[in-house]
């Protein structure tokens, strides 16, 4: 997020995209319910009628995989209509007139065809957004999951900068972070191309100052794969081995047949995890890690607040910290570690990471944590990002010409599937299916059916049918709901026992590597 | 009427903790208070409303009520004395009341044994803890009218004790208490009481909204409108004196061995009234919070008040923490206004 969570409280309108908010995050969620009731205004686009629809001034269901159309189309209107800001333009931003050229050709009318918006709708969205004065725009899955991912953020990107809606007090674009540390992974180099802070590997200057940390020489200056490329080397046989840490890839994974025989194609797979996930079960190598209360340590948030988690109980039977785990098998592989903590690492996180310098732990356990960038010991930390200038200097507007998702329905796979989560059960389940309450709430896997789809092919509710696409085949019960459009299903990767993600299409996005999760062909019916 | 000096206080509550688990506020790191085993260091009297009502003493969040092996059925009946000191007045009240649903009917053993090993200090109020106290309004505070062993009232260098029990009289012969029995600490306690009393604003909505509720006229439009916006985090059920729903499961520890827990549930989840068929009598968010609210200000034994105005005890607790406002006040008010 450039802002932090409790300035959702004072923004003057919300632009919500692809984020089911009071589902997923819904102590933000509450947030936006509170301030629409005290009169923000709430821009919805989403194709389902999520709960958030019922507080939204307007709700604009576009077709799926159809959201840089969208954008562009919004932007349009704005730039039409004289309604962006000139100065912020003018001051913080640079190739404007490629933006214009491009978003030009996506009128209102065009855009209609493209995304089954009314062209009313659109500019009504257009003129609330760019007139308001403090506008958060917020984002989620359903604007990364895409094969056009990449282009739906920058898309994004582009509204805000536009409109000047970025670098202020209530002011920004936020992607809203759906695991507690999935920020912190990412900060911290769980990623194929960055070390921490998002210093490039290919980087020179980055790889001396990592090499002399280290003591070590040699370091790789090249890019590493995405977990979607890692599987298809898998397949074809270039990887060879596979350290999976706190990952399900079997159920998380598109097309899991696919990820079956990766996996099973590799001379060694080792899998870390807290249980004996259904990738575990493959593994040669099974690491039993600690859970978060079973070990001391960080999470980052997604407002880039990092806090402290104190260890509560002593992990069960061989079970230990990840960090631990990882320092053994470097000592093994020859590479002595010796941290004696989970500060001892912080430590050095604070030497190599200038925007994690300042944040030790003596001031996150005095303060309630601190936002990065906090570049040393006397910074505050930051609330709000992009201030009076971006990272870069000048913000560069990247316009993205709209393309339709990898796979679109035809005549025999004749629906689009998306899929999420429910608010009961947790991404593959390793931990909320233990739980019986939540097992009560939510005990298997529903599809969404729109009721004039399910009254013309004869399914009634809780009827079982089966959903079948190039990929896969798996039978779950129908929930007939007017939440989903005509043509459009909605399902979980929750629940094994009817694994979604053997429908889903592996295409991604070729920057990311992120699957196209949000949207894939498949045809149902009712089950005899 | 006994008193106690307040610089004598953590020497009786030492006193105690030799034959009892004596829970009392404690403050935390970031200067939280919890209830927690009295600690000298931490131990505080400068607190307000506990944020957690104290009725995880009789029915913990989380508890095994029997284990199972080759052997057969051995129920695990908690025994352990325990002092709950310096809880409020409506939580008091909270206790009561839920004593008497738990154990009148139906007798839940479990319950009852943790009830008859522990005694309640009670702390009188001498006015508001925060905004959203409204004991006056339910009467069942700011000073509790029965039920304590021990009722303390605030009046500077020491405290004035009233004794409501023949266990909380034993309690008192301990060095530090003294008998006063002069008119004078009579008039101190009573002005203390009238004080309290009046500082407290009372909600005229809400006797108006009970009765409404009694004669069926809030719109279930009302309710969708609650429903809508709820996130369904059953926190206002968590947070609430007098909600003792549990869910019971079954677990297997051991080859041969087993336990059933039963943990803390909430009327707002779905699951709670869904039966066997799919069908849910309680079908919507708006249905379910109707549900709750008409069984704390409609749907009440007289029997289970204790001298309250309802099941509601008026600690505004829900009204604190609920994330999108839907607390006994915010309900209440907008029943009148409906």
């Amino acid at each position: 997020m450039t802002n932090s969570i409790n300035e959702v409280d004072d923004a003057d309108l919300f632009f919500v995209t692809g984020t089911n908010t009071t589902t997923q995050h819904p102590l933000i969620g509450s947030r936006i319910i509170n301030a629409v009731q005290n009169g923000a205004k709430l821009v919805l686009v989403d194709p389902r009628e999520i709960q958030l629809a019922e507080f939204a001034d307007i709700h604009l269901r576009q077709n799926i995989g159809t959201d840089v159309a969208v954008l562009n189309g919004i932007m349009n209107v704005i730039i039409e209509e004289d309604l962006y800001d000139r100065e912020f333009v003018e001051t913080r931003t640079e190739g404007f007139d490629e933006l214009k050229c491009v978003v030009s050709r996506y009128t209102p009318r065009v855009v209609e065809q493209i995304t089954g918006i009314r062209s009313n709708d659109l500019m009504e969205a257009a003129r609330l957004y760019a007139r308001s004065d403090k506008a958060m725009l917020l984002y989620a899955m359903g604007i990364t999951q895409h094969t056009t991912g990449t282009d739906n953020v920058k898309s994004c990107a582009n509204l805000a900068m536009l409109t000047g809606h970025v670098g202020r007090p209530s002011t920004g674009v936020n992607p809203l972070r759906g695991q507690n540390n999935v920020q912190g992974a990412c900060d911290m180099g769980a990623l194929p191309v960055v070390y921490t802070g998002y210093q490039k590997v290919i980087d020179s200057a980055v790889k001396d100052k990592f090499e002399n940390a280290w003591c070590v020489e040699g370091l790789d200056d090249k890019p590493g794969l995405t977990i979607t490329s890692m599987m298809d080397a898998a397949q074809k046989g270039a990887l060879k081995a596979l350290y999976v840490m706190g990952e399900n890839p079997m159920m998380s994974d598109p097309d899991s047949t696919h990820i079956e025989l990766a996996l099973s194609n590799l001379d060694f797979l080792v899998v870390q995890d807290i249980f004996l996930t259904e990738t575990a079960i493959l593994a040669d190598v099974v690491l039993p890690a600690a859970s978060f209360a079973e070990k001391s340590g960080t999470y980052t948030n997604t407002e880039r607040r990092v806090q402290i988690s104190h260890k509560a109980l002593d992990p069960p039977g061989q079970a230990r910290a990840d960090w631990e785990i990882i320092q053994d098998v470097c000592r093994l592989s020859g590479f002595p570690m010796d941290y004696t903590s989970a500060e001892d690492i912080l430590k050095e996180i604070n030497q190599v990471t200038p925007s994690y310098a300042g944040i030790t732990l003596e001031r996150i356990e005095k303060e309630f944590g601190l936002s990065w960038p906090c570049p040393n010991e006397d910074h505050p930390g930051t609330v709000y990002l992009h201030k009076d200038r971006f990272t870069k200097g000048l913000g560069t507007f990247l316009p993205c010409e709209f393309r339709p998702l990898a796979e679109v329905p035809d005549q025999e796979y004749d629906f689009i599937l998306t899929t999420g989560r429910v608010y009961y059960q947790y991404h593959t389940g390793t931990m909320s299916r233990r739980v019986s309450l939540l097992e009560r709430e939510a005990p298997e896997a529903m599809v969404e059916v729109n009721p004039e789809d399910a009254r013309r092919l004869g399914i009634r509710n809780n009827d079982l049918v089966e959903m079948t696409s190039r990929r896969g085949s798996i039978k779950l019960k129908a929930e007939i709901t007017q939440r989903v459009p005509k043509k459009v299903v909605f399902s979980t990767f929750h629940f094994k026992e009817a694994q979604v993600n053997l429908l889903t299409n592996p295409a991604h996005d070729p920057v990311a590597g992120i699957p196209e999760y949000k949207g894939c062909a498949v045809k149902i019916r009712r089950c005899a | 009427m006994k008193t106690l000096a307040k610089k004598d206080l953590a020497k009786v509550l030492n006193g105690w903790s030799r034959d009892y688990t004596v829970l009392c506020p404690n403050k935390k790191a970031h200067n939280e208070i919890m209830f927690d085993v009295f600690d000298e260091q931490r131990f505080t009297l400068d607190y307000t409303k506990p944020s957690m009502p104290p009725k995880s003493s009789f029915l913990p969040h989380s508890e095994t009520v029997f284990m199972v092996d080759d052997n057969g059925y051995h129920p695990v009946i908690q025994e352990t004395k325990t002092i709950l000191f310096g809880i409020r007045a409506c939580d008091m009240t909270g206790i009561l009341q839920s004593k008497s649903f738990m154990t009148t009917d139906t007798d839940d053993v479990f319950y009852r044994s943790r009830w008859e090993n522990t005694l309640t200090v009670v702390m009188a109020c001498a006015g508001p803890q925060n905004e959203t106290c409204f004991c006056t309004t339910t009467n069942s505070g700011p000073y509790a009218r029965k039920g304590y062993d021990l009722q303390f009232y605030d009046v500077g260098e020491s405290f004035l004790v009233e004794v409501g029990s023949e266990t909380g009289s034993k309690l008192t012969i301990i060095e530090g208490f003294s008998d006063i029995d002069d008119s004078e600490a009579l008039d101190k306690m009573h002005s203390f009481q009238q004080e309290a009393d009046q500082s407290i604003e009372r909600i005229p909505e809400f006797a108006q909204a009970m009765d409404r509720l009694a004669n069926n006229g809030v719109s279930d439009d009302l309710w969708e409108r609650f429903g809508n916006k709820c996130i369904v985090c059953g926190g206002c059920t968590f947070v609430c004196p007098t909600c003792t729903c549990f869910n019971v499961v079954d677990r297997q520890t051991a080859d041969q061995e087993g336990e059933r827990i039963r943990t803390w549930d909430a009327c707002l989840y779905t699951g709670f009234t869904k039966e066997a068929s799919g069908h849910n009598p309680r079908s919507s968010q708006g249905l379910r919070l109707k549900r709750r609210h008409e069984h704390k200000l409609r749907y009440f034994n007289d029997r289970d008040t204790h001298g309250a105005l309802c099941t509601c005890v008026g600690c505004g607790r829900c009204s604190d923490y609920c994330p999108v406002h839907i607390g006994t006040i915010e309900v209440v008010k907008a029943i009148v206004k409906d």
